[in-house]
């Protein structure tokens, strides 16, 4: 069963690093630029997830993460290039395409943003393994039921899938259509997603019985598998990021007084 | 009125949580398969909501976006969680008025499902897409009356709206006609309005 989740566990130093220096990266590298408003800040932080994404040799799985949302990108390039309610300076043309200047700045302010956060998450998506970080979660306090409600997506979502497949295939055995016009699709809907739903629904009550049964709901304080210390390296990296993110908040106070 | 939000922390309900959020993945993966051009990612979400309650579905709803946002990479819905605890909330309470018993009050719920996805994505497509959605149908709207001089708001308002509220009711058909067949012992788990009564 495939998981759903993208931790690549290559092993790598990003791998090693404590869950929640990656979110403070996160933090720093959406708040920064925003904070600036500077359209080279945005660059310089797509350069530095880029070179994280190289060293921790994550970089070919960030390819299919860009592709997905690239289409998006070039809609908005597009329509705002094309149609933006304050054009007035034509910067080219393709035959009777006329692109505009304010336009284009617009839909690259907020294209760059989104590439920004794209490759900031990717450093933390591609190097976290989903249960580690629920447990770094839960040893802040965070409560153990919605850990619970976390991880067990990742169980379930294969399961689901592979009933879906087998529903899939019985109902196309039976002489379902799944292809064809679009009348024809919505027709194969139905049957296809009502079996795996309700299914899924009637087995939660046997989950919930056999989680009753090993002390789901007890109060009493747990304990955990694996220690995750923090290292010098992720005090280190912590502190630089602090730094950034104070002297970006200075930066923009000084600007607002002046 | 004042059971609207009552909601039951028990395990059953914690359980249906990541049933629900693995139902809302199910919905966009057929989507997707058939090619249709709509979402049908929030079906989990309005499940809980009709069978836990407005908290539950906020949580479903909220969750959903979270969880996903933070492991699948498709990092952009993470904004979208304030849209799907919305819809969760919206929902949950059409349910608990009994709005859910009929196929009209089911139509209804959807149009008040829908407008709140409405009202509260429209902000945020403004803010992170400059007013686009990423739906075939929705963008092609929007592109004509950004050329036509509309202001971007109302773009992206009716750009959501055409997409939002049609998902929404196709939506709520499906979950209202599974919630209707689903076994009495099961649905007896979640609610909350029943009493304990004592023989002795």
């Amino acid at each position: 069963m495939k998981s759903i989740s993208l931790y690549v566990a290559n092993n790598s130093y990003l791998t090693k690093l404590h869950p929640f220096t990656k979110l403070l990266y996160i933090a720093a590298a959406v708040s920064i630029p925003l904070l600036s408003g500077r359209l080279w800040m945005f660059c310089t932080w797509i350069g530095v997830s880029l070179i994280i994404l190289t060293s921790g040799k994550l970089l070919r799985k960030t390819f299919p993460l860009i592709a997905f949302s690239f289409t998006i990108l070039l809609t908005i390039f597009l329509i705002h290039g094309l149609f933006h309610t304050g054009n007035t300076t034509v910067i080219f043309s393709i035959g009777p395409l006329h692109f505009y200047k304010e336009g284009v700045l617009y839909s690259a302010k907020i294209g760059l943003n989104i590439l920004n956060m794209l490759l900031s998450f990717a450093v933390f998506i591609l190097s976290t393994k989903p249960s580690e970080f629920v447990e770094e979660l839960e040893k802040k306090g965070f409560s153990p039921r919605f850990g619970y409600i976390i991880n067990s997506v990742f169980q379930i979502i294969p399961q689901m899938i592979g009933t879906m497949h087998t529903i899939a295939d019985a109902q196309r055995s039976r002489g379902t259509e799944t292809e064809g016009s679009l009348f024809t699709r919505a027709k194969a809907l139905i049957p296809l997603i009502s079996p795996v739903i309700a299914g899924s629904l009637i087995n939660t009550r046997e989950r919930a019985i056999a989680l009753e049964v090993r002390g789901f709901g007890s109060g009493i304080k747990r304990t955990y598998l694996t220690d995750h210390p923090k290292s010098k390296v992720d005090i280190l990296c912590r502190l630089i990021l602090y730094a950034a993110i104070l002297i970006a908040v200075c930066w923009r106070i000084t600007l607002c007084l002046i | 009125m004042k059971n609207l939000f009552k909601t039951k922390f028990n395990t059953a309900c914690i359980v249906l949580i990541p049933t629900c959020i693995g139902i809302n993945y199910l919905g966009k993966l057929i989507a997707s398969t058939l090619k249709l051009p709509l979402w049908l990612d929030c079906i989990g979400t309005c499940i809980g909501a009709i069978l836990g309650g407005p908290l539950i579905g906020a949580i479903c709803g909220a969750a959903n976006n979270l969880i996903y946002g933070f492991t699948t990479g498709d990092n952009i819905t993470l904004i979208y969680a304030l849209t799907s605890l919305g819809i969760g909330l919206a929902v949950g309470i059409m349910a608990r008025l009994s709005f859910m018993k009929k196929t009209s009050g089911a139509l209804l719920t959807a149009v008040v499902g829908g407008l709140t996805a409405v009202v509260i994505s429209t902000p945020l497509n403004i803010l992170f897409w400059g007013g686009t959605t990423g739906n075939i149908w929705g963008d092609a709207l929007f592109a004509t009356t950004q050329a036509s001089g509309f202001p971007v708001w109302l773009g992206s308002f009716l750009d959501e709206l055409v997409v939002d509220v049609p998902d929404k009711v196709l939506t709520l058909l499906i979950v209202f006609a599974i919630v209707k067949f689903l076994p009495n012992k099961l649905v007896s788990l979640y609610t909350s309005d029943d009493t304990i009564e004592k023989l002795d």
